[in-house]
């Protein structure tokens, strides 16, 4: 009785620390970063499993815990086998983990190389799986209600008159310009990620050249530039802007309630805020800079495959098949397009996504794009959090001083932060 | 108890101390003394995942306390220090006096006492990060009306943590108090009462003496209570705000925990190593004060 | 006593009481607050937090069933885990580590003193210094599963149920022992048959600590635990907090009431106990 009970304890103990067995095919295991878009992942890996047998398990992390999830799930006995690396600073980090996608049969079916992430070495390390574009987004038949049409915007003197007259008259009209700009995770990246971009952007356009690796310090020459769209967006919503640092608004509800016109977003949107047959929009950000009147949408990607060169080689080709499957398949890249606005692949389905046509129309006109500069963002989680922090400061109290900070948190921050990364 | 243990010590029993030592070990090894003596060896390396560990000046050509030289050249490290000390004591007085005073008239056999001692503990149930939320909700509430937010007011994120912790802790220092208040010789407070000593006099010459043991408790498990915080910090401000002091963004609420926890895993990655020797550092600190818990209650018993 | 003095006790005694029921109320309220925003729709959580619904903000019971249904995940299976988690690792810490502080404390050996000095030592280690390190072994030897974290909570939470065990035992007399040896008790026997029962009040307070600790616990178990499939409550509120581009307020306080419900209840239950059982534990410590 006793031999049998100490034995009992100690087989619970073996048993508990016996390492599950595990088949031998491959699979595959997608750390995804995108919560919006874990709905559809999941139903595109059940797909492929019941078709092939083969199993894809989808994993979300929380949103603005990529990196710190990745980093946990790569140290562990069955790490995720296709991870997304977005800016050079993820290749950076990972540059080891990545496989070289040179050559394979996944990047054969690319048709622009335009969103390819190389390392020092030249190694091809991530692959884009789709492009996006932002600006700001128009109800345009608010906008009409309101006495305005949509070309009579072209720059920001314009822009700024129809705002603050819609701001103006908001209570007559039953809704506002803007929508609430609310600085908590969820929220603040629409500034602090994507409008920051217009300054970045004029900062290459007026050195001439555009980025290839993360410049040491910035200028901030255009941040005057992002204050003048900034305050236009915080100060003609219906709400104070001293409450958006504490949350709890519904920038989309609002926007697809009509009760506000113009939406500082993305084409990520375009199928939730499209609905119903709404009449919608999407135009630059115009800023007050010199001939911004041929400024585009800001296009670019941080959606970018890469494959864990560390996995077991059956999970590598698994993976591999995947990915292939999901850009040449009919049906499956018909979702995937459907929910992501396109895929760059040759065999991939046709983009319906009204947002990125618009990005097209523009560049089709002659405009130039607004290419994703704010992927360099050095120690990028650090960054924004500062940032916001200084934003925070300023809708508060909108004084000098406190913009100086949000400047500084601009133009100071990314020198301390590139240094912090490469120092 | 001067003599020795009875013939277990040499009996059966030592032949079976692998069903009463062996699973204990086991797991201790596994959840501590592994991970404690990695963590130590890991804040001398440099590294992204514990796979790819470098010792420093052995297999990279840093310096080898380069970590340590790193986290004490970080600002924000020193300022969280500093930060979570002034924490620490502010929150200990106002829960230790709280607590107390509620204590005290608690045992003067009230009408409903019980249900006040249960609900004064209840919120010790709740968890760190649960209430860091509820509770941001609340001062999000309040403020609201003025036109102010917890993360833009440091002042505001400071005594928002006390009180969610006093909050919190209250109660359970209660209970200590009750069991020490409890505890205090009835025929000394009656002889006082016959000396003729007014209530005040009683309670410092009598009764504060008496519960001293467990003012000590109460006090270094606040005190560490206070330094080790993390999940209320996480929920109700996260370190915000960040303003640029001398060109670098230092978290205005921070505390140590949180501030080795975000170089951990929000900061680049570059930096794991620093943030290993920053916990390193912390639990020194928290060692420290630890020991000198031990020798004032050892002293305590050599008084006794 | 002088009639007079009396009386006088008596208001102040019920003017106490009345000050003090007043103070309980207010220390409600922040439970009140919870529970009236979760029948509140988002937007409304943070500007009318002290609004009861009204005809524009009350959305019914639709916070709870965003919340159990979110991104997913079953809550139910989040209960589970926190259950399964909670009970299995309290169990496992008293039944292991009072089982080695009788032997310990018994035994009394060199190198049971050590084992005994290493546990006390690892109450004052805080998480953050093996944080890191400890999701790594974890992941290395599987015990990231609700039935397998129960080992790294005894190993990271033996060093306070040790001390408290060990200070008790020792204050129990030897003699009931060995008489049970004396009539012939094995060790086991004598463990099980004579020592467990009179272990009881111990039981009761180290238990409570443990139970309040693992239940709310949000850090190891993320870091620890396969995200893949399992969450714990903590863990889901925090995934809930940060996805789908806004957060959602009502539901998060939702979520939030849920997950207090059980401790509530268990509390309810065994207040006595509990009170007790800290009052005991602290004196000890």
């Amino acid at each position: 009785m006793k031999k049998f009970l100490a034995l009992a304890l100690v087989l619970c103990m073996v048993l508990a620390l016996a390492p599950v067995a595990k088949a031998e095919t491959g699979s595959v295991y997608w750390l995804n970063f995108k919560p919006e878009s874990d709905e559809v992942l999941q139903q595109i890996a059940k797909m492929y499993t019941e078709k092939t047998g083969v199993p894809v398990n989808v994993v979300t992390a929380a949103s603005g815990t990529y990196s710190q999830t990745l980093t946990a799930e790569m140290d562990k006995s069955t790490p995720p086998t296709l991870f997304i690396v977005g800016n050079q600073e993820g290749v950076k980090t990972w540059s080891e983990y990545c496989l070289d996608l040179t050559g394979t049969k996944i990047a054969n079916e690319l048709n622009t190389d335009a969103y390819n992430l190389y390392d020092e070495n030249g190694k091809l390390c991530s692959i884009g799986y789709c492009y996006e574009c932002y600006g700001i987004i128009v109800n345009v038949d608010l906008l009409e209600k309101a006495g305005h049409k949509l070309d009579e915007i072209t720059n920001f003197e314009t822009l700024k008159a129809v705002v603050e007259d819609i701001h103006a008259r908001a209570a007559e009209l039953g809704f506002d310009a803007f929508t609430s700009s609310d600085m908590d995770g969820s929220s603040s990246w629409r500034f602090t990620g994507h409008m920051i971009n217009l300054d970045y952007v004029y900062e290459e356009r007026a050195a001439g050249k555009v980025w290839t690796e993360c410049p040491a310090t910035i200028t901030g020459e255009f941040v005057p530039n992002f204050k003048n769209l900034y305050d236009l967006a915080i100060n003609n919503s219906e709400f104070d802007p001293a409450t958006f640092a504490a949350g709890g608004h519904d920038a989309e509800g609002e926007f697809k309630a009509d009760k506000a016109v113009f939406f500082v977003n993305g084409s990520w949107e375009y199928g939730a805020v499209s609905e119903g047959g709404k009449n919608v929009a999407m135009i630059p950000y115009y800023c007050g800079v010199e001939g911004e009147e041929k400024a585009g949408l800001n296009c670019g990607t941080e959606n970018c495959w890469a494959i864990n060169a560390n996995a077991k080689q059956a999970d590598i080709d698994a993976t591999m098949d995947f990915l292939y499957w999901c850009v040449t398949d009919p049906e499956a890249s018909r979702i995937l397009v459907d929910s992501f606005g396109v895929m760059p692949y040759k065999q991939a389905a046709a983009s319906t996504n009204g947002f990125l046509a618009m990005a097209n129309d523009y560049a089709n006109n002659g405009c130039y794009v607004m290419d994703w500069a704010t992927n360099y963002q050095p120690n990028v989680d650090a960054y924004r959090a500062a940032f916001v922090s200084a934003l925070n400061a300023y809708n508060a109290d909108q004084s000098d001083a406190n913009w100086e900070q949000v400047r500084s948190a601009i133009v100071d921050g990314w020198a301390y932060q590139y240094s912090q990364v490469n120092g | 108890m001067k003599r020795k243990p009875y013939d277990l010590r040499k009996g059966p029993i030592r032949k079976q101390w692998w069903i009463f030592l062996l699973p204990l070990m086991a797991a201790f090894t596994i959840g501590f003394v592994w991970p404690f003596i990695q963590g130590i060896y890991l804040s001398f390396c440099t590294f992204t995942t514990t796979s790819n560990a470098k010792l420093n000046g052995v297999m990279n050509n840093k310096a080898f306390f380069n970590n340590y030289i790193k986290a004490f050249q970080d600002p924000t490290f020193v300022r969280s220090f500093w930060y979570s000390a002034l924490f620490a004591v502010v929150s200990l007085i106002i829960i230790n006096v709280l607590a107390f005073t509620v204590a005290y008239f608690l045992t003067k056999e009230l009408k409903g006492s019980n249900l006040f001692r249960t609900v004064f503990f209840m919120p010790n149930l709740i968890g760190g990060i649960v209430l860091g939320y509820i509770w941001s909700m609340i001062f999000d509430g309040i403020l609201h009306i003025y036109g102010k937010t917890l993360v833009t007011e440091p002042v505001w994120g400071f005594w928002g943590l006390v009180i969610v912790v006093a909050w919190q802790q209250i109660g359970y220092m209660m209970i200590i108090y009750i069991a020490g208040l409890q505890a205090v010789p009835n025929d000394m407070l009656e002889a006082a009462k016959i000396d003729g000593a007014s209530g005040w006099q009683t309670l410092w010459r009598v009764t504060i003496p008496n519960v001293m043991p467990s003012i000590t408790i109460c006090t270094f498990l606040s005190l560490t209570n206070g330094f080790k915080l993390f999940d209320q910090n996480l929920a109700l401000t996260n370190g915000l705000p960040k303003p640029f002091i001398n060109g670098v963004p230092v978290g205005q609420t921070e505390m140590i925990a949180l501030n080795i926890y975000n170089t951990f895993y929000v900061g680049n990655t570059s930096a794991r190593g620093t943030a290993q020797a920053k916990a390193v550092l912390f639990f020194i600190l928290v060692a420290g004060l630890g020991l000198i818990q031990l020798s004032a209650t050892r002293r305590k018993e050599v008084q006794q | 006593m002088s009639q007079k003095s009396l009386a006088k006790e008596k208001t102040f005694k019920t003017v106490l009481s009345i000050v003090l029921a007043v103070i309980c109320i207010l220390y409600m309220l922040p439970i009140g607050t919870l529970i009236i925003n979760t029948f509140k729709g988002s937007t409304y959580v943070k500007s009318e937090t002290f609004a009861l619904p009204n005809a524009q903000s009350f959305v019914g019971w639709d916070n709870y069933v965003k919340g159990m249904t979110f991104g997913n995940y079953d809550f139910w299976k989040t209960v589970l885990y926190s259950f399964t988690i909670t009970i299995l690792s309290s169990a496992m810490i008293l039944l292991f580590t009072s089982m080695a502080a009788w032997f310990i404390a018994r035994v009394d050996s060199k190198v049971c003193r050590i084992i005994y000095y290493l546990c006390v030592f690892s109450m004052v280690v805080p998480f953050q210094m093996v944080m890191f390190t400890l999701s790594k072994t974890a992941d290395t030897l599987k015990l990231n599963t609700p039935w397998t974290i129960p080992i790294v909570y005894l190993g990271f939470g033996a060093g306070l149920a040790i001390f408290m065990f060990v200070g008790f035992v020792k204050g129990i007399p030897l003699e009931i022992e060995e008489a049970a040896v004396i009539d012939g008790c094995g060790p086991l026997k004598t463990y099980f048959l004579v020592v467990f029962p009179m272990l009881k009040p111990t039981m009761i307070s180290v238990g409570i600590l443990e139970i309040m600790w693992v239940w709310n616990d949000y850090l190891l178990p993320y870091l620890v635990l396969d995200r893949n499939l399992y969450r714990t409550i903590p863990i889901h509120i925090q995934y809930l907090q940060g996805s789908y581009g806004q957060v959602d307020w009502g539901a998060t306080m939702a979520l939030i009431f849920l997950g207090i419900v059980p401790v509530v209840i268990f509390y309810l239950l065994c207040q006595k106990h509990i009170i007790k059982g800290v009052a005991a534990g602290a004196v000890k410590g």
